[in-house]
């Protein structure tokens, strides 16, 4: 056990990171907010943390501190025009943002470092602070979908004209719904950067946003194993694709259509309905049913 | 200098325009954003510069990439698109499907070119100035102007005056009663496809030609560019993308000139987002984009 | 006693007067009716005084409260709740956590005790899942509190979206068409579970083609024609108004 931990230490330690971007866009979607920002959060949340750490000696939970609160302003104000659009047109918007970000950074070249970023940031993250990290996210998550938020969320993607015939601020809930995936990006943007010594405006730009948004696809968009189980096929996929060397890309691209179009739902969430099916054969007296409801509402 | 930068943004702007178009016209028909579309564009200009390598004329090259990547195009709608029709709820799935096509033909793309930046080579296409007013236009430039205004006003005919077009409208604004109508909606699918394909291919090889870089990765920041243009511009809306994909040339021909490169992006998608926020359809967009729970 | 009003509504659409310059009251504790053959204008009512649409003139009132120009959220938290003449459930979700969401109004637990997983939140949510399992006793579909609301049949769907309706006890509930598709004995069912209502106080406005059944149950019953209020007053008064008798032969036979 401790010598497969050794040896895929590095591989861990990105799927935990992986994990993390992957709640921050599964939030968004889950709520019907079509964004695909989480790139630009995470970006925002890393060069913050980098900055106030390598130039000013910012203590490193104050810097993610101030990461998270970045996070939460920037998505906040973004939020407002983003309640105006719809489906496409929210994509198109929150992919114009991680392009002004990017271009951003490359601009102010004497305060990100320009193309070549900032480096020398310190590593003081580990497998156990991201675990930590991933479980705190996990929990709240958990809580969202087991009380009223979750029901409201689920709600807003579904119809959000029914959500607010039945008194749903519907604008306050897409808000808090991309507040909250600006808070968890931001914060795992940060924590990535304190893992990789060095971050470049690369990183954060169309390839990130496939990333985050592949994770949540192959994933699932709903339930609670859905990024799990789709950070987890994008962490073993290129290890089983090593013979394939080059085609990576390819193979890649392969399992995206493929995964859409006959488990549209993603192999997380496919698995907790089919789940949810079986325990719903159960016979249903009220306690049995109330139970089978909880291990439903706990996904 | 001024008036130069102008010319020289109008010129950019009408290849933009060829690239938006069929981006706009496969949004407008299908409601779907085809992600793939700046991986064609760049295999327009691949396939255009390994015929010339073969020795064919360029000409002929260009016709060869026009037509391969419209038929690359109808491949990738059967591939990535029609499976997702037949189910629904495809705005989600498409992108991500789109997204999965992108990589392959950018991986098969960067094992082709060995990763390395290819150029036609010099003389591909005469070298030649023209100068008026103090501005100098290559022969270059003005071919592509030409070409680009021919191609528009083609399209635009075939698509408010011919039956095509007709077919076209009623499948985009509803796929089920056009099939009463005996109007099949795979054959309009195809040929949007085709058309759109055959556009961006064709913008590819004039892109590779005017920056002389071709690149595994060249459709990226293309594809980036044309949702600017068509969101400015309205998505689905034919004579909004032209008008949206110059004004977007010209703009940022002058930043790029006056302030700097990557200040012209961030101004540039500062400018649709503003764009979105006044204007949730964009500048010739149809309505039907509202939020929920307002009146109206 | 609390009251709907609505004054002097028009809703145009470009050229065409969906509404007309009507006047209704929807009082409490009594079931109201509305009634009148297609595309008289019935839906876009409803959808006026819930907030989906602006009014082109006219004012909406609870009370002495005026709605006229609330969102369609703030109208439902001042206790008016409406269902769809096309249903429109939540399709993915359980039919039990359908009926969940209909209590929003009604919740205590702020975002935060949600977001942190407190107990209080967790109470609610279990406290308001066996309310729920009560109410769709009432309606008769306990035994598919767990299938997935789209996989039902219209019948019972339309019982689910009006047990979310009056989940958070609305003090007016708008019911578009609350017995399309069902039979006698099913809408017997339903025309007593509305008295019940009714007798706890609540307001209900009925939409429907079904003049029989809205005879029956109404005190009061209002007939829309073309975007016009013909006649109004007890059933059996209006059943005998030529004006409707004509609307309604004039108009479609499928009106009876």
């Amino acid at each position: 056990m401790m010598s497969f931990y050794y040896s895929y230490q590095p591989l861990i330690d990105f799927f935990l990171i992986a994990v993390g971007l992957g709640y921050s866009q599964q939030l968004a979607l889950r709520a019907g907010v079509f964004s695909i920002a989480t790139a630009g959060f995470s970006a925002l949340g890393a060069y913050a943390t980098a900055i106030l750490v390598t130039r000013y000696g910012v203590p490193v939970p104050a810097a993610i501190l101030v990461s998270a609160v970045v996070g939460m302003a920037v998505s906040y104000v973004l939020s407002v025009p983003l309640a105006r659009l719809r489906g496409a047109f929210q994509a198109i918007a929150t992919l114009a943002f991680v392009q002004v970000v990017i271009a951003l950074l490359l601009y102010f070249e004497s305060f990100t470092g320009g193309a070549i970023g900032i480096s020398g940031i310190p590593r003081v993250m580990n497998t156990g602070w991201l675990l930590l990290a991933v479980l705190v996210t996990i929990y709240v998550i958990w809580s969202i979908n087991r009380t009223s938020v979750g029901r409201v969320f689920n709600a807003l993607r579904q119809d959000d004209s029914v959500a607010a015939s039945l008194g749903v601020p519907i604008k306050s809930y897409y808000a808090l719904a991309f507040v909250l995936s600006g808070l968890i990006g931001a914060v795992f943007g940060a924590l990535r950067s304190l893992y990789v010594f060095n971050i470049e405006p690369v990183d954060f730009g169309f390839h990130a946003m496939v990333a985050s948004l592949t994770v949540v696809v192959l994933g699932g968009r709903n339930t609670l194993l859905g990024p799990i189980a789709g950070a987890l096929i994008m962490a073993i996929l290129p290890e089983l694709a090593r013979p394939l060397a080059e085609n990576r890309g390819i193979l890649n691209g392969v399992i995206l259509i493929l995964v859409i179009t006959f488990l549209p739902n993603g192999v997380g969430d496919e698995l907790v309905y089919w789940l949810r099916r079986r325990l719903r054969r159960a016979p249903k007296t009220m306690s049995k049913r109330k139970e089978g409801a909880d291990v439903v509402a706990a996904d | 200098m001024l008036l130069q930068q102008i010319l020289n943004g109008t010129v950019s702007g009408a290849i933009y325009a060829l690239f938006a178009l069929g981006f706009t016209l496969i949004f407008g028909v299908q409601k779907l954003l085809n992600l793939a579309h700046g991986a064609i564009f760049m295999a327009g200009a691949f396939i255009a510069y390994y015929a010339t390598a073969q020795g064919l004329p360029f000409w002929f090259a260009l016709l060869l990439a026009t037509i391969a990547t419209g038929a690359i195009s109808v491949v990738v709608d059967f591939v990535a698109f029609r499976q997702l029709r037949k189910s629904g709820h495809a705005e989600f799935a498409a992108i991500v499907t789109s997204i999965g096509v992108d990589l392959i033909l950018m991986n098969i793309a960067q094992q082709v070119s060995n990763t390395k930046v290819l150029s036609f080579p010099f003389g591909t296409f005469p070298v030649k100035f023209f100068s008026f007013w103090g501005m100098r236009i290559s022969l270059l430039q003005l071919t592509i102007l030409g070409l680009v205004l021919v191609l528009v006003l083609a399209l635009a005919y075939y698509i408010n005056r011919t039956s095509f077009g007709r077919q076209v409208r009623a499948v985009s604004s509803n796929e089920h009663a056009s099939a009463l109508l005996g109007i099949s909606a795979a054959a309009v699918y195809r040929q949007t496809f085709f058309i759109a394909g055959a556009l961006a291919g064709l913008a590819g090889v004039l892109i590779g030609l005017s920056f002389n870089s071709i690149h595994f990765m060249m459709g990226e920041p293309f594809l980036l560019q044309a949702f600017v243009v068509v969101v400015i511009g309205g998505l689905g809306s034919l004579q909004g993308a032209v008008v949206a994909a110059i004004l977007i040339g010209i703009v940022q021909s002058l930043t790029i000139a006056y302030l700097s490169s990557e200040l012209s992006t961030a101004i540039i998608f500062a400018l649709l987002f503003v764009t979105l926020l006044f204007f949730p359809n964009g500048l010739f967009g149809r309505a039907g984009n509202y939020a929920g729970g307002s009146r109206r | 006693m609390s009251s709907l009003r609505i004054e002097d509504a028009c809703k145009y659409f470009g050229g065409l007067k969906a509404v007309d310059g009507i006047n209704m009251t929807v009082p409490a504790g009594r079931i109201t009716g509305l009634i009148g053959p297609n595309g008289a204008g019935k839906s876009t009512v409803v959808n006026m005084i819930s907030g989906v649409y602006s009014l082109t003139r006219g004012e909406v009132y609870l009370d002495e409260q005026q709605l006229t120009r609330l969102h369609v959220d703030e109208v439902a938290r001042c206790g008016i709740a409406r269902t769809f003449q096309n249903i429109r459930l939540l399709p993915e979700e359980s039919v039990l956590d359908n009926v969940v969401i209909g209590y929003f109004r009604k919740q205590r637990s702020g975002v935060m005790s949600s977001l942190m997983g407190l107990p209080a939140a967790l109470a609610e949510t279990r406290r308001l899942r066996e309310q729920a399992w009560e109410l769709l006793g009432r309606f008769g579909i306990q035994k598919y509190a767990d299938y997935e609301a789209g996989s039902l049949p219209y019948g019972h769907q339309r019982r689910v979206e009006m047990a979310r309706s009056i989940a958070a006890a609305p003090r007016i509930v708008m019911l578009d068409e609350p017995v399309a598709g069902m039979n006698e004995v099913e809408s017997a069912e339903m025309a007593e579970i509305f008295e019940d209502l009714a007798r706890s106080g609540m307001g209900l406005l009925l939409i429907e083609h079904n003049v029989a059944f809205v005879s029956r149950l109404c005190s009061q019953v209002y007939v829309l024609d073309s975007g016009r209020m013909i006649a109004e007053g007890p059933p059996e008064a209006v059943t005998r108004d030529p004006k409707v008798i004509e609307a309604y032969i004039g108009g479609k036979a499928d009106a009876a």
